[in-house]
């Protein structure tokens, strides 16, 4: 018996320790008003970076989940959160959904993002169209020789199906066509980026703010990738980012703030530090 | 001849055995030497100055005047630098001119509210501007003497344009006419190479030195400072002193690589003699020196764990696995005793059992949709994604293996022990509490092992239940506060929480963390694999003592 008691004591005294660990870790903090931000993995960053900025100025608490845009949206339509973070805009579905479940969904444009088309720096090739692109992830054509540079097979790197930078590159140059079966897939933009900086004879896609010196942004349809011509629009693989909520939010709420924290000249600048391309001529 | 048989089977299967962990060990050590080399950076690495104004402005560590002398050795080789490049970038860089523009458009604009312009022509007037002002911009922005020459000539046109009289917009033409000489005068194809190499030039320094002076604060933290560990220093000074191009070797061929030095790209300028500057100024410029930087493991993160460490992440994962384990342990082993001791061998037990097996094998993001579609949505108090769904869904990913292992290690206790204690009258109740688990004690540790470094591991089952990339660090309250209101105590159940196994991944997609700052990210995977083998050996150590008690030692 005496055992059991030593044991209780042992045991009184860990939790006791416990709490006093926990209490320590735990500074006490007021209740906050709080904000869910869930969805794609490309607006994610601006997401994180503008909601850094925003708890150092507003006090509040916000979590933000990368998972993809199609989860943020499910997200929204569920009420599980605040504001879905999408890199392409809601399909049909998704919106009759949200309406039957009493979700008005609004979209606020955020950023401008370019898909530019990435070849290793050691090809030739300066400039393709988008017809002759979409020729290469069909597999029709699988040398750089048919192009005019050397003779080296064509290595097709794309994201996986379920992102909205795959579903952006195969609406505006694929024209919705399926690719080959000999097409690479990666999950994400630093993967395909090193995929084409380690491989002579690679072609992949990235968002703008991947590019570097170890890869090659090629002209496509003769329209070099800037921030200029993507706000203009007139670079072909140009998108906008949104931030969905449920119905314009109140006015003076903090999600009607954070909404639009994008056109504050912080937001802009953010926006811009994180590789995308604002939109107003802040 | 037949011991000879064997002698040479029972030799064969003893290397074949040795060589199969041999190999195995051999091919742990191939991922885990990388990974610990590469994510140890995160801790021990060659710091700059750079990171110590980082760890003073955020943190408020180090020592104010030690830090402000070595700012001031710093900055007394970095004048110079400033200098050379301030001088030479005046006459090729026409960004600022740009900006320039922008800002007469938008003084024209007060001036127009100024004078209460009317409405209608308010906006024509502003319109009319715009266009100058684009018109302006694309001829500062164009290397081609003729695409210059002609948006120049368009502006010039609207010089004597009434709206623009006597307005803050006729700085505009007086802009236009300065550069329609310099594009005159000089050869813009040339300007346009110096420019692009001068770009590249500002950028690398911008970031091994930080912004430069008279520069505004940039808005994320990341890129308010220089280089902060040498390796990133060192990266940033082959870009500033070394460019690539990459040269046609003729048609048909892949282009080859050549390495140019910059001083001899800008040979001939005053920007020359900035690169040899560099070089021998090195140690000055960032003063590195070698920094343990235990407290990676505390800190909160920054930009997206660009600066910073993983504090909240350690805590997220620690409180998921032990909460996880608070309720599997219980249920586990109960249901393993319940199993051995209590059930028969009946058709129900042994369907039961299978469904236990098969449990064990279902791939764990199905227990993370039945974890949202359960504990988050069906449940109403829970009701969001928080740390209690989600360790509760991770119970239940590792209550087969506990189970099991119980059951195997209760089955274990020789019946003689049950025997004993039934003879000298305890009750069946009593001889399973006192007697029959405290002997299968060991292995049912064994079991939980097993399980808490799944817990601490897995992703899928708590990517959907309660984790976040982003999100409050828990809140435990404060004893007052416990006091006042008990329910504070719990309250850190029901938020959502970080963790290193979704953080790794939230690096490694996404956002270019993993490209800029690697080191980030193996140092994450460093950390969840040490935190799994710090709770084994926690539990090995428990184990050892248990069964050094058991034999009566």
């Amino acid at each position: 018996m005496r055992t059991l008691r030593n044991k209780l004591v042992m045991a009184g005294l860990c939790v006791m320790s416990v709490c006093g660990l926990v209490s320590v870790v735990g500074a006490a903090e007021e209740a906050k008003q709080t904000l869910q931000l869930e969805g794609s993995t490309t607006v994610g960053p601006v997401g994180d970076a503008f909601a850094e900025a925003f708890m150092k100025s507003q006090g509040c608490s916000i979590t933000v989940k990368k998972t993809g845009s199609g989860d943020g949206v499910a997200a929204l339509i569920d009420g599980r959160c605040d504001i879905a973070m999408s890199s392409r805009f809601l399909k049909p579905e998704e919106f009759k959904k949200a309406v039957e479940n009493g979700v008005y969904p609004v979209a606020h444009t955020v950023a401008m993002d370019g898909v530019c088309v990435v070849l290793h720096p050691s090809n030739p090739i300066n400039e393709l169209t988008t017809a002759q692109i979409a020729d290469i992830y069909m597999g029709k054509i699988t040398n750089w020789k048919d192009l005019g540079g050397p003779d080296m097979a064509i290595v097709a790197i794309s994201r996986d199906t379920s992102s909205g930078t795959y579903e952006v590159f195969h609406e505006k140059v694929m024209n919705k066509k399926d690719m080959a079966a000999s097409v690479e897939y990666v999950n994400a933009n630093p993967q395909a980026h090193a995929r084409v900086k380690t491989t002579a004879g690679a072609i992949g896609y990235v968002g703008l703010g991947f590019l570097d010196r170890n890869v090659k942004a090629i002209k496509v349809d003769g329209v070099t990738p800037t921030k200029r011509t993507i706000a203009q629009g007139t670079f072909p693989v140009s998108r906008p980012l949104f931030l969905f909520t449920n119905g314009y939010p109140k006015l003076g709420s903090l999600i009607h703030a954070f909404c639009i924290f994008y056109l504050t000249e912080e937001g802009q600048e953010i926006v811009e530090a994180k590789g995308f391309v604002p939109m107003t001529n802040y | 001849m037949k011991t000879l048989l064997r002698q040479i089977q029972d030799k064969g299967f003893t290397t074949a055995s040795a060589g199969a962990v041999l190999l195995i060990a051999a091919a742990l050590l191939v991922v885990l030497i990388p990974m610990f080399g590469r994510g140890i950076t995160a801790v021990i690495f060659t710091e700059t100055v750079e990171f110590r104004r980082l760890q003073k402005d955020l943190h408020g560590r180090g020592d104010n005047e030690h830090l402000a002398r070595a700012l001031a050795d710093a900055a007394a080789v970095r004048e110079p630098i400033y200098t050379m490049l301030r001088e030479f970038s005046e006459g090729i860089d026409t960004e600022p001119l740009v900006k320039q523009a922008r800002d007469v458009y938008q003084k024209y604009g007060e001036y127009l509210n100024y004078h209460n312009t009317p409405k209608e022509q308010y906006s024509d007037y502003r319109k009319q501007a715009k266009d100058v002002r684009d018109g302006l911009v694309d001829a500062l922005e164009s290397d081609d003497r003729q695409t210059v020459l002609d948006d120049l000539d368009a502006v010039l046109k609207e010089k004597d344009n009434p709206a623009f009289a006597d307005s803050p917009a006729m700085e505009f033409f007086a802009m236009a006419q300065r550069y329609k000489k310099i594009a005159e005068t000089v050869d813009l194809s040339h300007r346009a190479e110096y420019l692009t190499n001068l770009q590249e030039v500002t950028a690398a320094i911008r970031q091994l030195l930080g912004p430069l002076p008279g520069e505004p604060t940039p808005p994320l933290w990341m890129d308010q400072y220089g280089a902060t560990r040498l390796d990133m220093a060192l990266k940033a000074r082959a870009a500033l002193l070394y460019d690539e191009q990459w040269i046609s070797d003729g048609p048909g061929k892949p282009m080859v690589k050549h390495i140019i030095a910059r001083k001899e790209q800008f040979a001939g300028t005053p920007l020359e003699p900035l690169f040899d500057r560099v070089e021998a100024d090195w140690d000055k410029l960032l003063q590195p020196r070698l920094r343990i930087y235990w407290q990676y493991f505390f800190d909160d993160w920054v930009n997206s764990h660009y600066f910073g460490g993983v504090g909240p992440e350690i805590l997220g994962t620690l409180l998921l696995t032990l909460m996880s384990m608070c309720v599997a342990i219980p249920l586990g082993v109960i249901s393993a005793a319940y199993l051995v001791e209590y059930a028969g061998d009946t058709v129900w037990i042994k369907i039961i059992r299978m469904c236990i097996n098969t449990l064990a094998g279902v791939p764990s993001i199905v227990y993370g949709l039945f974890g949202l579609a359960f504990f988050v949505v069906t449940i109403g108090a829970i009701g969001k994604p928080c740390i209690l769904a989600a360790s509760l869904t991770l119970s239940i990913l590792v209550l087969p293996v506990i189970i099991r292992a119980s059951e195997e290690a209760i089955r274990a206790v020789p019946q003689t022990y049950r025997e004993a204690s039934l003879a000298l009258g305890a009750g069946k109740f009593r001889t399973l509490v006192l007697v029959t688990l405290p002997a299968a004690g060991p292995g049912i540790l064994t079991g939980i092992i097993l399980s808490l470094s799944r817990a601490a591991g897995e992703t899928a089952p708590i990517l959907f239940t309660g984790v976040v990339a982003m999100g409050p660090i828990p809140n435990f309250g404060s004893p007052s506060q416990w006091l006042e209101n008990p329910g504070s105590l719990f309250g850190w159940l029901f938020q959502p929480t970080r963790a290193l196994s979704y953080g790794s991944y939230d690096i490694a997609v996404g956002d270019r963390i993993s490209m800029l700052a690697p080191h980030q990210q193996f140092g994450m995977a460093m950390t969840l694999i040490l935190l799994t083998v710090a709770l084994n050996v926690a539990a090995i150590l428990i184990r050892s003592r248990l069964s050094r008690k058991l034999r009566g030692c």
